[in-house]
């Protein structure tokens, strides 16, 4: 980061020479790490004469003979002053600024700025910490590192969806997730997730909605602006590998019962999925189907006791091998960085496979006073994992796999295909669900997808004073896909129950383009020597278009052989496309006090393509101030505690435009399973989603005050802010009444409002001698509340699953789940009915919100030597989440609570009848109706709340522990300059609570952008640990 | 560099001008904003076909309240009804939700066309009154008069369901007048194979409201009372196109192909494979209708109810054991009079039960010969099946089957209606077992705490929560009968 200083550093200064030498020093700086360091401001004391040091850290300059003092300075580093005395070589060791750390903050479009002179909330990641757990994922290498930033990742599959919220929520139905901006672009959140970790410099986090009148309305959910590596100017040729290994294996498994197995309502039943059968007796007994006389074989035998860890046998080790070979350099005038990376998976699910190649090119060239820049990354992916929609009844595999008695080896039954093997479909014991090895071996969905992500930039120097900019880049995301199921017929003299499976192969392809481009006139004016200007004038424009396409055929006429000509009945096609656009004009002004007071006013107005013609375009302002108070009370400092404060307060608006094509209701040829046409009657459907004949533009206001100080001589740094964030006529869709003849209704609607804070406490615990500790803690809090929606809506459904579901609802916290209850006299005990001595149905009533009260993130590193220690871990409490699997599998009686009661009929605990309007009495005698099965089955699976589980977490995200050699053993091997070697471990510990049996809470069916956050359950694999070990060589 | 300036002003220039073309981009290419009538009746038909007819639907919900499907030994299907478990906001809450947001909203579209598509408007209204009728019939009050506004209002007020009742005569007068416009003129336009109910018979069409009107009297008798009736009737004499003769369906051209299938094949019948459905082998007779029907030499039992090599066998409701000897290979699932190929009719209104309901209204002498209309109404039952000796049959000296030899006269025409909807509109004996205690002695699921079977559902969670203001108390489901039941 250093050299990217550097830039801007023999950018502005322009060294002069004094004639007047009497005698020479020369030397060479360095910095902590023991490199050279080029471009370093050596001047002689009370004088402007001076030099830097060049691109070997060397320096050469007259001094007077006697009482010469030099000063080092550079950004980032400390400035040292050493008196020269009688030497003529001085060589200088400059260690790092702690405050200028941050160094830069890029801000937007490519613009960097002093720390001081930003005037709202930022956060930078650095590369090191970015990677330290060697995360294939950039998004997986954020998560519990940046305050106000939760990044939860949704399954554990070999290509995990992420979802990454800055500040929690701000919208109903749209779009929650952070803007992306990579090397001064607007860029997807796919190609985020598509960058290789190992080819980013830095992330600068923007909190708030400040970004708004640079970027425009994305921007609202706060903004993650990626550097990527650059090259080194002035560092001559790199070139290096980055080598991971990791393992990756179940963490952990839902808890069940080992008490009852394979049966049907307290007997005995060997084809059975459910564990309602007798108590554990470990007597040798059939499992699986009657065989006929003469069969291949005879009927499976097993003992009726329970396996240890049958299901999470099912599961294999998975592994991951990343590589990144990377190449870089620079001179004067130019520098480039290119690397290639691939990254190959085998997930923990057997033939899960995933593959990736990233390749970057980044260069940059200065002609004089224009400069050149290219960012540049090409990535392609291919994807092998089993389908999501298995057997008859299209499940997820975990099902197949919950759906499995405690006493069944289920890892025996891997050999699906030979049709003498107990694994087999007509010899599987199972007579409802099929062998998950089946599963995988006949249901396949691949794809394979590419993307270029690239944008050029020239800037040019007008005056010293003034420089114009253009950027145009490219988003180009394309794939292709196919998913196929086979057949499978059954031999209905064996298994009873089964339906046939039907076959089908589905060819998708899409392709996804955005072009973004901008123009900026950006200035730099000293108006008097205390006042000083920096103005931006700009316009910006961003065009979206999609195309996407599925055939599918089904019922195949040849086995195994995927081609829609191979499909009976006609294909299923449909295509899908897209195009929006926007464009703005916008004006920045920083205004700048004597270096420690900033205010900075933007502006922006926008015009968009999906709303009414005549009424698309809307301006929003922004304001905020900053203040250096060390700077501006230099007396504050005093005492040596505090070494610097600044406070900032900023206010910005940012208005949000509507879906593409969400203007108008429009029809479509039939719906999900009622597709049209039937022979020669075409037929289209009425909208499901009715929408407002007056729909508009959503408004986001933002407050934030915010206060970064640090002490002792910058050792440690506390930085904090409050905010809120008030969001009205949300663009939601809203739950009218079925009876309207909509669905949804979209509408602006009411008011929501985010408040929240976060508090970053960094620095450095401990420096003795080689060792030296530094630690980041974040804390993260805030609540979102619904104030208001419209005077004839209480609550919007956001995903409803029938009995619960997550709402937003007015005056509680969003999103808020809610399921249906226990029926409880006032004193809180639960009613049962008077005949069946079964808890009654209460009403379907609010739990609890799915996002923390407060999230925790501690980043530590210790380093001795060549030894580094590093850690990343989180903790979030104060939120509920819906156990989907755990209500799921009830049916199957292999839930702890299904034991609870040793299957008998019992008295269901403090609980009452109602025995007159209002009059309950202790149930002291009357039990349930059938604790054998039906009543967990039925009555106890009715109360959803049963499953609302406490969601809080404690995990360790990262665990990384490294050895670099000594430059002394390096330096031996004439080609090297760096070897580092490494362990990595990742989420190695995860502390649930005690109540929350079944999964990660962050795991989530639906995925992406989807705000109904909170329902998680069988749709992926149980959760996972990570560990192995890292190699990074430099030549 | 003045070039580069020069260059740099063309570029932004370039990209900037033209804008208001630039944002013109906000058509969306695959679906449209307008559509043409002959796309839009087709598939409101579909949906209602599928409404009535689908997996756990009106029809499936009507053969497990009336006991005539029980559950195969080896699933665990039926859970829910056996329970009976109306009092649940989520049962068969489908029935609520879809009737609003698939097919009726579909008719409502029609009612947005000008004049010359009259007659799509009248079959809108048709089709609305029928569906609405059913609804009142499970629900009682429902939405009615501000429903399928969409944008125009969220939260539509509940209606009277006698109120709504009377609304349905007069719009279904309206909608017979427009039918008669619409015939008269070669201006207006008649639809033709799109119409997937009547194929644009217009007077077929008539005979449906008509018929529809009947059901209506017949239902509302007792609350409105016999003059209101007979006047009614006599609107129904004067205009002429009577009452249809054959049963009512829809079928746009079902064809065996995933999806397409007729509904009610496709949910007990078999896939496209020629598979049969697990739906299917879940799905049997009970004891109680095997038994009632051997009893009573009905040779529909073998239409109705499939017979396996070892005789026609059915369970009794609410048993959860697996007793291999009900398994889904001995038991007699839904049979082939009901199941036959995937391009199946969909029946929407039996022909035998509008004989049925104009014998019940003969009975209490506002016209025609009850005997006579009786013993059509079993004709029209047998023929539907494809079944052979509707004459021997009714002349049996058995209570409830002749004519003749039952002693209460009400009891058989409802007792025959239960048989004769059996497995096709069930939903309408369970009305009448509301309405009229027949067919008697009907036994309970043994799963039931209560021992009661409930008169109607309760309204369902999606009103609780989105139209709370309007939703009326939800009523005890096993004691407050529809305003036809009292």
């Amino acid at each position: 980061m250093k050299r990217i200083l550097l830039l801007s550093f023999m950018f502005f200064f322009v060294c002069a020479f004094s004639a007047m030498a009497q005698r020479t020093v020369s030397g060479n700086v360095t910095d902590d790490s023991g490199e050279t360091v080029p471009g370093v401001n050596v001047i002689l004391k009370g004088t402007t004469t001076g030099t830097t040091t060049d691109l070997d850290g060397n320096y050469r300059l007259s001094v007077p003979e006697d009482g010469a003092t030099l000063v080092y300075s550079f950004i980032g580093l400390s400035t040292k002053e050493i008196a020269v005395g009688a030497r003529s070589v001085l060589d200088v060791g400059m260690a790092s600024d702690v405050q200028q750390l941050t160094e830069v903050v890029v801000t937007g479009f490519g613009i960097e700025r002093a720390p001081n002179e930003v005037t709202y909330q930022t956060e930078k990641i650095d590369s090191k910490l970015l990677t330290q757990g060697q995360q294939q994922n950039v998004a997986q290498g954020l998560a519990g590192k940046v305050a106000g930033l939760q990044i939860n990742i949704q399954d554990n599959g070999v290509n995990p969806q992420t979802q990454i919220l800055l500040r929690g929520f701000r919208s109903i139905s749209n779009n929650n997730q952070a803007m992306v901006v990579i090397d001064g672009a607007v860029a997807s959140l796919g190609a985020f997730n598509n960058l290789n970790p190992q080819d980013i410099e830095s992330i600068d986090v923007i909190k708030g909605a400040n970004a708004g009148a640079l970027y425009g309305s994305r921007a609202a959910n706060g903004a993650v602006i990626v550097t990527t590596k650059k090259g080194r100017k002035g560092k001559g040729f790199t070139a290096g590998i980055n080598t991971s290994l990791t393992f990756e294996t179940v963490a952990y498994m839902p808890d069940f019962q080992s008490e009852n197995g394979i049966g049907w309502d307290g007997a005995y039943d060997p084809i059975e999925n459910t564990n309602w059968g007798p108590r554990f007796d470990g007597v040798q007994r059939q499992i699986g189907p009657n065989f006929p006389e003469g069969y291949v074989l005879d009927e499976q035998m097993t003992a009726y006791a329970p396996i240890q860890d049958n299901l999470r046998d099912f599961y294999e080790t998975g592994q991951t091998f990343q590589n990144t070979a990377y190449f870089s350099g620079g001179d004067e005038t130019g520098s480039f960085y290119m690397s290639l990376g691939n990254v190959q998976t085998e997930g923990i699910v057997m033939d899960d496979e995933y593959e990736r190649n990233t390749i970057r090119v980044n260069a940059s060239k200065k002609l004089g006073k224009l400069k050149l820049d290219l960012s540049s990354s090409f990535f392609t992916d291919k994807t092998d994992v089993v389908g999501g929609s298995i057997g008859d009844q299209g499940r997820p595999l975990y099902w197949f796999v919950l759906n499995t008695p405690a006493n069944i080896p289920l890892s025996s039954y891997k050999d699906w295909d030979n049709i003498a093997s107990y694994a087999h479909s007509d010899n599987y014991y199972n007579a409802y669900y099929q062998n998950p090895y089946w599963g995988i071996g006949t249901n396949r969905n691949t794809d394979e997808t590419n993307r270029l992500v690239a944008n050029m930039s020239g800037a040019y120097d007008v005056t010293d004073n003034i420089n114009v900019s253009a950027r145009l880049g490219v988003d180009r995301n394309a794939g292709t896909g196919r998913q196929w199921r086979d057949a499978q017929a059954y031999n209905g003299d064996i298994q009873c129950c089964h339906q046939a499976v039907t076959s089908f192969m589905e060819d998708s392809e899409f392709q996804r383009t955005e072009v973004n481009g901008n123009a900026l006139i950006s200035g730099n004016f000293n108006i008097t020597e205390d006042i000083s200007i920096k103005p931006i004038l700009g316009a910006s424009f961003i065009g979206n278009s999609f195309r996407g396409s599925i055939i599918r055929a089904n019922n195949l006429s040849i086995p195994g052989f995927y081609d829609v000509s191979n499909g009976t009945g006609i294909p299923v096609v449909g295509v899908n496309e897209s195009e929006k656009r926007t464009y703005g004009f916008f004006a920045d002004v920083t205004f700048g006090f004597r270096d420690w007071l900033y205010l900075n006013l933007a502006g922006r107005q926008d015009y968009t393509s999906t709303l009414p013609a005549n009424d698309n375009g809307y301006f929003y302002p922004a304001a905020s101030l900053s203040a250096i108070l060390s700077e501006a009370i230099p007396s504050l400092t005093d005492g040596g505690i505090l070494s610097f404060a600044k406070i900032t307060l900023s206010n910005a608006t940012v208005y949000n435009d509507l879906d593409v094509y969400a203007l108008n209701e429009r029809f479509s040829q039939g719906r999900g399973g009622f597709p049209f046409p039937y022979g020669s009657v075409n037929g289209f459907e009425v909208a499901g989603t009715a929408v407002d004949a007056n729909i508009s533009k959503e408004k986001l206001n933002t407050w934030e005050l915010g206060v970064n100080l640090a002490f002792l001589n910058d050792r440690f740094t506390l930085d904090g802010s409050v905010y809120n964030q008030v969001t009205t006529d949300l663009i939601t869709n809203t739950t009218p009444s079925v009876a309207s003849g909509a669905s949804a209704f979209l509408t602006n609607i009411g008011q929501m409002t985010t408040k929240g804070m976060e508090l970053t406490l960094g620095g450095n615990i401990l420096k003795v001698g080689g060792f030296e500790w530094n630690a980041n803690i974040n804390y993260t809090t805030y609540e979102s509340v619904i104030d208001e929606i419209r005077a004839d809506i209480e609550e919007i459904a956001v995903a409803n699953y029938g009995g619960y579901g997550v709402f937003a609802i007015v005056g509680e916290a969003f999103p808020q789940l809610k399921a249906q209850s226990y029926a409880r006299d006032p004193q809180g005990r639960v009613i049962v009915d008077a005949g069946s001595g079964d808890p009654v149905l209460g009403e379907v009533t609010p739990q609890g919100k799915t996002t923390p009260d407060y999230i925790i993130g501690v980043s530590s590193s210790m380093s001795f030597k060549g030894f580094s220690l590093a850690a990343t871990m989180d903790y979030r409490t104060g939120h509920v989440y819906y156990e989907q699997g755990s209500d799921a599998m009830e049916f199957t009686g292999r839930s702890q609570e299904s034991v609870s009661a040793n299957r008998e009929n019992f008295v269901f605990p403090n609980s009452v009848i109602e025995v007159g309007d209002g009059v309950f009495v202790e149930n002291t005698n009357l039990p349930v109706s059938n604790g054998r099965m039906g009543f967990w089955q039925n009555a106890y699976n009715d109360i959803k709340e049963n499953y609302v589980k406490d969601a809080t977490a404690l995990k360790i995200r990262e665990l990384s522990f490294s050895y670099t050699l000594p430059p002394s053993v390096i330096n031996k091997v004439d080609f090297l300059s760096k070897v580092t070697v490494g362990f990595v471990g990742r989420n190695l510990w995860t502390q649930l609570p005690e109540e929350n049996r079944f999964s990660d809470p962050e795991f989530q069916n639906q995925g992406g952008s989807d705000n109904g956050v909170g329902v998680g359950g069988y749709f992926t694999s149980p959760p996972t640990r990570s560990f192995g070990f890292n190699l990074n060589v430099e030549f | 560099m003045k070039r580069l300036i020069i260059i740099y002003t063309l570029v932004i220039g370039t990209l900037f001008t033209g804008c208001d073309d630039y944002l013109d981009v906000n058509t969306d290419p695959n679906n449209p904003t307008v559509v043409p009538a002959n796309l839009i009746l087709p598939v409101a038909q579909v949906y209602t076909a599928s409404w009535l007819a689908g997996n756990r639907r009106m029809n499936h919900l009507g053969n497990m309240f009336m006991y005539n499907w029980s559950e195969s030994a080896g699933y665990s299907w039926y859970n829910d009804e056996f329970q009976y478990r109306a009092n649940a906001t989520t049962f068969y809450s489908a029935l609520f939700d879809q009737a609003y947001t698939i097919a009726l909203k579909q008719y409502a579209e029609l009612d947005k066309l000008d004049d010359t598509y009259l007659a799509y408007k009248a079959m809108g209204t048709i089709m609305k009154s029928y569906t609405f009728q059913l609804l009142v019939d499970l629900y009682g009050d429902i939405p009615y008069s501000e429903a399928l506004q969409r944008s125009g209002n969220n939260t539509p007020k509940y209606d009277g369901a006698q109120g709504i009742y009377d609304d349905l005569i007069v719009k279904l007068t309206e909608a017979i007048d427009q039918l008669n416009t619409a015939g008269s003129l070669a201006t207006y336009i008649i639809p033709e194979d799109d119409d997937a109910m009547f194929g644009g018979d217009l007077d077929a069409w008539k005979q449906f409201a008509n018929s529809l009107k009947l059901r209506i009297l017949t239902r509302e008798r007792a609350a409105k009372g016999d003059a209101y009736v007979t006047a009614e009737l006599a609107v129904i004499t004067a205009e002429g196109s009577g009452f249809m003769t054959s049963n009512v369906v829809i079928n746009p051209g079902y064809l065996n192909e995933t999806n397409k299938q007729s509904p009610f094949f496709a949910a007990f019948g078999e896939d496209v494979t020629g598979t049969e459905v697990n739906n299917g082998k879940a799905t049997c007779a009970t004891d109680y209708i095997i038994t009632y029907m051997q009893n009573t030499n009905d040779t529909r039992i073998d239409y109705l109810y499939e017979e396996p090599g070892t005789g026609h066998l059915g369970v009794q409701q609410g048993i959860t054991s697996s007793n291999a000897t009900q398994s889904p290979e001995l038991v007699s699932n839904i049979g082939p009079g009901l199941l036959m190929s995937s391009s199946q009719d969909v029946i929407i209104m039996t022909a035998a039960e509008i004989y049925f309901n104009q014998a019940e209204l003969a009975l209490a002498g506002l016209g025609g010969d009850p005997e006579a209309l009786y013993n059509s109404g079993i004709a029209a039952s047998f023929s539907t099946l494809g079944a052979d000796g509707a004459a021997a049959y009714s002349v049996q000296n058995v209570n409830n089957v002749s004519y003749a030899a039952s002693a209460d006269k009400l009891e058989a025409i409802i007792t025959q209606k239960w048989l004769a909807v059996n497995g096709i509109t069930a939903e309408q004996s369970w009305f009448d077992l509301s309405r009229t205690g027949f067919p008697a002695n009907l036994p309970i699921s043994v799963e039931v705490a209560n021992l009661e079977r409930p008169f109607r559902l309760s309204y369902p969670a999606s009103e609780l929560s989105t139209n709370a203001a309007n939703v009326p108390s939800q009523p005890d489901v096993f004691t407050t009968k529809i305003f036809w039941g009292n």
